[in-house]
């Protein structure tokens, strides 16, 4: 059933609204969220594929009995082929990567919920707006629509970082929100330049005027326009230099709300990634600028995150390294490259969601992220320490979990398309990655314990476990059964490519 | 002097470079490893330029694997201009505007 | 006699680079957001520039009017819709960051960038 596509994005958005109108009324904020939030992944599986015009405003060519009824100058050009209305395409790439986000976005509810005693309904309008806008960033085929939706999104994770207790929090969100307010009108000037080029903003349209010749892919003003937009992608995803703000912003929200923030992340890379490979594919050198961005994103992140010592910190700059995998399929461009990452994407959305949770425990039980204050808590904690573990290896890419099945995918790709040096540092940069990973769980874990390392309570809440163990559930499914999504990821990107 | 006492000599700077943390064994150890991280994917990274000119790319290399090894310690540098000030980033964020659009606008003209 | 939409584009560009002088080099946080809304205003300028058509029409056909005439006079209507969106998205971003800079400014007791937005380690 085709109605069930906009509901993605309406449903959040209302429980939202909702929840924000009954802040204060503690159980009856439990329930309703809770609720919502475990509805919410049955959705996308309910679905069925296709198309949803908003308004009914489908294209004129589809509709023949308007289209005979228009001055031939209408219906015999390209005008009749445009998207008047905004359009939504589901299919199984979006089944797929919403199915997990909105089941990452009921677990960080689910602790939520357990792990405070007063429920905020003020939180949880932040959350269900976040996924509801990056749902409609995800669904949509217009980029006006994914901008406006991108703000949103930005600004949910201001809220979201917010709502930590961290000292920094106000400062860190302060400068998220400088550096955005550049980087967001930036965008927006470059799909001004797009909407005066061709007069529209749906993705699909603009991707047929370059493809027909309607306009000229090296004129200054297309240029100019891939210009801003791709700096308004780098911006959005945290590629170089916004490395450091967006690893700071996931360090100073909480464990849960990380977990959240990485995956809008992921989701926004992806939509604007996709969008601009459609856009832009026939620019010659568009390749070659997504491949230094990424590259100097993995070196980057990686360096830092083996020097810092705050143990929030260095998974930041992990999750936001292993962005630069993304980067580097797209980069690539062929079909297995594109499809390589977004299978990297949707693993990455998960194996990132368990470390923070799994390492936000630590922060809970001692009050301290400094791996040099840290130490023996494998003797209180080993079930999490184990899960932790496990997901450290499906980060640094360990058979036969998911992270090894996408990565491997990505190198046969990058060996396929004549580039083994790209090859050779992804290999090299998952090493370090491992190695960072097990300097932190030696540090955290294994290390004798500190003398004045006292641990606060004791009890990890149960959901929080549950959590980590669904979310690993899922790495090794996915790792064991690699097909079950990426034959729809194929499909999808045969017909972009 | 020759280049394995400097790069010895740059090992043993570390210690004073990293003053800021307490010193332990991870510390230092995870320090060079980013060191040597940095010079390696940096240098293996140049070689996609053969794709433009091969002799071009055999001169990058050597002029950068000399300016690397001699310029060790990187990686202090490198954190002191990634440090989380406003000014430093928003410094990055403009420079990365300006070299992306004109060498957008002007380099396939 | 000059061209309207021409100084409207030189206009949008200048919001924008004043903007960003603003943002870069003005130490204050309120001068810095001023500035934000600078580039914002002129992003916004840059958009609706682009549905000016000289002597145009208001696009919304009255009865009275000839379909021929109405496509070629009247303005192009997709921009405005944006814009309007697109200022309604600004002026939230701009409630928000206002309200996070006045709890630094009762935190710190200061609105200088330099000292409350520096390297949190040091």
């Amino acid at each position: 059933m085709n109605d069930l596509i906009p509901l993605m994005v309406i449903i959040p958005i209302i429980a939202a609204i909702l929840l924000n109108v009954l802040h204060g009324k503690n159980s009856l904020v439990k329930i309703v969220s809770f609720i919502i939030a475990i509805c919410l992944p049955l959705i996308p599986l309910l679905s069925n594929y296709g198309l949803h015009y908003f308004g009914g405003h489908s294209p004129l060519i589809d509709n023949g009995d308007l289209l005979n009824s228009l001055p031939s100058f209408i219906s015999n050009t390209n005008l009749s082929n445009l998207h008047i209305g905004i359009t939504y395409y589901f299919g199984g790439l979006q089944k797929a990567i919403l199915f997990f986000l909105f089941l990452l976005g009921f677990l960080a509810i689910f602790i939520t919920i357990n792990e405070r005693k007063r429920s905020s309904g003020s939180y949880m309008f932040l959350i269900f707006m976040a996924l509801g806008s990056v749902t409609a960033m995800l669904l949509s085929d217009d980029i006006f629509h994914m901008y406006i939706f991108f703000e949103i999104a930005i600004t949910a994770q201001v809220g979201i970082i917010l709502s930590s207790n961290d000292d920094q929090r106000y400062e860190t969100a302060m400068k998220y929100m400088i550096l955005g307010s550049i980087g967001g009108p930036i965008l927006l000037t470059g799909i001004g330049f797009l909407l005066g080029l061709v007069g529209s903003v749906n993705i699909t349209d603009i991707s047929n005027a370059v493809k027909n010749g309607l306009i000229d892919p090296i004129s200054p003003v297309f240029l100019f326009s891939f210009g801003l937009i791709f700096f308004g992608w780098i911006y959005s995803v945290g590629l170089p230099p916004f490395h450091t703000i967006k690893s700071a912003i996931y360090s100073k929200a909480t464990p849960s709300g990380s977990a959240i923030l990485q995956a809008l992340s992921v989701v926004i890379f992806l939509s604007f990634g996709l969008a601009i490979l459609r856009i832009y594919s026939h620019l010659p050198f568009i390749n070659g600028f997504i491949i230094f961005f990424s590259l100097c994103g993995m070196i980057l992140s990686i360096t830092m995150a083996l020097i810092e010592t705050d143990l929030r910190r260095i998974i930041g700059f992990l999750a936001v390294g292993e962005l630069g995998y993304l980067g580097l399929g797209f980069g690539i461009g062929t079909k297995l490259s594109v499809t390589a990452a977004l299978f990297q994407g949707l693993n990455e959305l998960i194996i990132t969601a368990l470390l923070f949770i799994g390492f936000g425990v630590i922060l809970q039980l001692t009050k301290t992220s400094n791996i040099n204050k840290l130490g023996g808590l494998i003797e209180s904690h080993p079930k999490i320490a184990i899960m932790v573990l496990i997901g450290g290896f499906a980060m640094a890419g360990v058979p036969p979990l998911n992270g090894f099945q996408s990565k491997l995918m990505l190198i046969q790709s990058a060996l396929n398309a004549n580039f083994p040096e790209l090859a050779i540092i992804m290999i090299l940069i998952s090493i370090v990655t491992f190695m960072t990973f097990i300097k932190i769980f030696h540090s955290a874990y294994l290390k004798p314990k500190p003398k004045d390392l006292t641990i606060e309570k004791s009890l990890v809440p149960r959901s929080t476990i549950l959590s980590i163990a669904i979310l690993l559930i899922i790495c090794i499914v996915l790792g064991l059964m690699p097909e079950l999504v990426v034959k729809d990821f194929s499909v999808f990107v045969g017909g972009l490519i | 002097m020759d280049i394995y006492t400097m790069i010895h000599n740059s090992v043993k700077n570390f210690q004073n470079k990293l003053k800021k943390d307490i010193i332990t064994n991870e510390n230092v150890s995870s320090a060079i490893a980013a060191e040597l991280t940095i010079v390696s994917t940096i240098l293996i990274s140049s070689i996609l330029l053969r794709r433009i000119n091969v002799m071009l790319t055999v001169l990058i290399i050597l002029g950068l694997g000399l300016y690397l090894i001699t310029n060790m310690p990187l990686i202090s540098k490198l954190k002191k201009e990634q440090d989380d000030s406003l000014n430093k980033m928003m410094f990055y964020v403009i420079l990365t505007l300006g070299i992306l659009v004109s060498v957008v606008y002007w380099g396939v003209l | 006699m000059i061209d309207v939409q021409l100084a409207a584009l030189l206009c949008s560009g200048c919001f924008i680079l004043v903007g960003l002088y603003a943002a870069i080099f003005l130490d204050n946080i309120i001068k810095k957001i001023i500035g934000i809304s600078f580039i914002e205003e002129g992003a916004n300028l840059f958009l609706i520039t682009l549905a000016y058509k000289p002597k145009g029409v208001v696009p919304i056909l009255l009865p009275n009017m000839s379909p021929d005439w109405f496509i070629t006079n009247s303005a192009y209507p997709l921009p405005h819709a944006l814009v309007l969106t697109s200022v309604v998205i600004g002026a939230s971003t701009l409630a928000v960051i206002l309200a996070i800079a006045m709890v630094l400014y009762k935190k710190h007791g200061s609105l200088s960038a330099s000292e409350i937005l520096g390297d949190s380690n040091e």
